[in-house]
C-alpha cells in the first residue's frame, strides 16, 4: 500500500475511535499517521497535514488529560442521593436501622460524604448501628477535609455522655488506627471508665463489627470431603454474628455441626478482601416454611479473620 | 440477590452490564430504554457521568409481566467502565443476578476486554460468587463497525479470549443501531430466571 493511502487509513482510524470516545487509541493512530509523514517528505503539502495532524494529537493529550482528572467526588442531585440509598439499602424492612446504615455507606462510598454525614448523625441515635456510625462520620470527616477535623469530632464525644465508655474505647481504636496508618503522630486519650462490652471481641479482633461479610467459604476438616472447600452467600449479618442458609442437600454436613462446633479453616469475603479465619456455630435452624423450607439457617460467630 | 415476595408473588432481580470503558454498555440501556416502553416501569437514570462517560452507574427499572404465576421485575444496571473506578464497580455488582459482559469488537480494546473479564471475576469473588456458576452472557458489540472497514476481531477470535473457558451464550450486537441487543438482555433473563428457579422454587 503507498504511503499517502496508508496515511489517510490510519486518520480515518483514529476519526472513528476520536468519535467513540476512544482518545487513546485515536491518539495513538494519529501518532503512527505523523511518523509517516514525517519518514516521506516527499507527500504534497505535508507540512501543512503534519502539523493538523501534531495539533490533534495535542488536543486529545489535553482530553486524555482532562479525563483522568475528572473526580467522581462531586455533589448530585438530593434526587440521585436518595436512588443511591434506595438501590443500595439491601437489608430488610424488619431490619431499618441496617438498611438505613447501608444507605448511608452507599452515599459515603459513591462520595457523597455532606449527605451520609448528615444520615450516620441521626443513625446515632439507634443502640444498634451507632458505634458503626460514628466511625463512618470520622471516615467522612476524613474524606471531607482532615485527619483534624476526625480528632475534633472524637474529643466533641468524649466531652460529651453520647457514649459509654465500651463504645468511647470501640470508636477511639478505630481513629487511633486511622491515624497510625497515615503515619500522623497523634496518640488519643485513653477511655477510663468500666468496660460493658469486655466480654465481646476487642475491635481490632472483631473487624466484623466494621466489614461487611457477603459470602464465606468454609474448609471441611474432617469426613470424606477432608480439605475441600464449600461457599456460601451471608444471607444476615449482625456485627459479628453472620446467618447462612444451606440447602437440604448438606443435610449430613450440617447434622455433624454441633453448637459451639469450632470451625477452624474459613474465608470471609467482603467486599475490599478475603481474610481467612475462624469461626463457631452458634445455632442451627431448619427452615420449616418459604421457598426455602428444609434448607438450614446456620448462624457462626466470627471469632477471628 | 433477588427479592422474593411470597405473598405477593414477586421477583425482583437485578442485572448488570459489565465490560470495559467506552464499549456501550449505556447504550445498550438507552436503546432498550427506546424499544421496550411498554415493559419500562420507571425513568432511565444516569447517575454522575461526565460527557458520555458514566462514573457511577446507570440504572433501568422493568417489568416483564407474569411467569408461571409469579410478577417478574427486573433492575437494569451498568457499571463504570474505566478502570479507575473499580470501588464502584463493586458496589454495583453487589446483590447481583445475573450479567451481561459487553465487549468492544475493536482490535485495539482487545487486551481491555480480557482485563475487564478478569475483573469481574475477581469481584464477584470478593463477594464469593463463582464467575462459572452465575447467569452470564457475553455480547460482541460494535459489529456494525465493520461496514466502516475498521479493523474488528472475528467473532470466533473473540469467543477465543473470552468465552473459551466459560462457554456461555453470547450475542454479536451493535447497541447503537438497536442489533441483537433485545437478545441479549433475553438470554441473560432466560438464564437468571432458570437459575433463580433452581433457588426460589418459586412454581413449584
Amino acid at each position: 500500500m503507498n504511503i499517502a493511502k496508508q496515511i489517510k487509513g490510519l486518520i480515518q482510524e483514529a476519526d472513528i475511535y476520536s468519535s467513540q470516545g476512544l482518545y487513546v487509541e485515536a491518539k495513538g493512530k494519529y501518532e503512527d499517521a505523523a511518523g509517516l509523514f514525517q519518514k516521506s517528505k516527499q507527500l504534497e503539502n505535508s507540512d501543512n497535514l503534519l502539523s493538523v495532524i501534531l495539533q490533534k494529537i495535542s488536543a486529545l493529550g489535553q482530553k486524555i488529560k482532562s479525563l483522568d482528572g475528572t473526580g467522581a467526588n462531586h455533589e448530585i442531585s438530593i434526587k440521585a442521593q436518595n436512588l443511591i440509598k434506595q438501590l443500595f439499602s439491601f437489608s430488610s424492612e424488619e431490619h431499618e436501622e441496617a438498611a438505613k446504615l447501608e444507605g448511608a455507606i452507599a452515599l459515603a462510598k459513591f462520595g457523597q460524604f455532606e449527605r451520609a454525614l448528615k444520615d450516620f448523625f441521626e443513625l446515632l441515635r439507634h443502640d444498634t448501628v451507632r458505634v458503626v456510625a460514628a466511625k463512618n462520620i470520622l471516615r467522612c470527616h476524613v474524606a471531607l477535609s482532615s485527619l483534624d477535623a476526625a480528632v475534633a469530632q472524637f474529643q466533641k464525644w468524649l466531652t460529651s455522655d453520647s457514649f459509654n465508655s465500651a463504645e468511647l474505647k470501640k470508636i477511639r481504636l478505630f481513629l487511633q488506627d486511622m491515624i497510625d496508618k497515615k503515619e500522623v503522630n497523634i496518640t488519643l486519650p485513653e477511655i477510663r471508665g468500666e468496660d460493658k462490652g469486655s466480654n465481646q471481641l476487642q475491635e481490632k479482633d472483631d473487624p466484623a463489627n466494621v466489614l461487611d461479610i457477603s459470602s464465606i467459604g468454609i474448609i471441611f476438616d474432617s469426613g470424606p470431603r477432608k480439605g475441600s472447600i464449600v461457599e456460601y452467600d451471608v444471607s444476615f449479618q449482625s456485627g459479628n454474628m453472620i446467618s447462612l442458609i444451606i440447602s437440604s442437600k448438606e443435610k449430613e454436613w450440617v447434622d455433624s455441626l454441633s453448637i459451639d462446633h469450632k470451625l477452624e479453616d474459613v474465608q470471609y469475603y467482603s467486599p475490599i478482601a478475603m481474610f481467612n479465619g475462624s469461626g463457631l456455630v452458634s445455632s442451627k435452624t431448619e427452615i420449616k416454611s418459604g421457598p426455602k423450607r428444609g434448607d438450614y439457617c446456620l448462624d457462626i460467630k466470627i471469632l477471628s479473620m | 440477590m433477588a427479592i422474593f415476595n411470597l405473598k405477593k408473588r414477586e421477583i425482583e432481580c437485578k442485572i448488570v452490564y459489565y465490560g470495559p470503558g467506552r464499549c456501550g454498555k449505556t447504550t445498550n440501556l438507552e436503546s432498550i430504554f427506546r424499544t421496550y416502553q411498554k415493559q419500562i416501569t420507571g425513568e432511565m437514570v444516569s447517575i454522575n457521568t461526565e460527557g458520555d462517560r458514566t462514573l457511577f452507574f446507570d440504572f433501568l427499572p422493568m417489568g416483564l409481566g407474569k411467569i408461571r404465576g409469579c410478577e417478574i421485575r427486573a433492575q437494569l444496571y451498568t457499571v463504570p467502565g474505566q478502570v479507575r473506578y473499580s470501588s464502584t464497580r463493586k458496589l454495583v455488582l453487589r446483590g447481583v443476578d445475573g450479567i451481561i459482559f459487553v465487549a468492544d469488537s475493536f482490535k485495539v480494546r482487545r487486551e481491555k476486554n480480557m482485563l475487564s473479564l478478569q475483573d469481574l471475576q475477581k469481584n464477584l469473588k470478593e463477594y464469593g460468587i463463582n464467575i462459572l456458576k452465575i447467569p452470564l452472557v457475553m455480547q460482541y458489540n460494535k459489529r456494525d463497525l465493520a461496514e466502516e472497514g475498521l479493523p474488528l476481531m472475528s467473532l470466533e477470535m473473540m469467543e477465543r479470549d473470552l468465552n473459551r473457558q466459560l462457554k456461555v451464550p453470547s450475542f454479536s450486537a451493535s447497541a447503537i443501531t438497536g442489533d441483537g441487543v433485545g437478545e441479549t438482555l433475553q438470554g441473560c433473563m432466560k438464564l437468571t430466571l432458570e437459575f433463580l428457579q433452581k433457588q426460589l422454587k418459586w412454581a413449584e
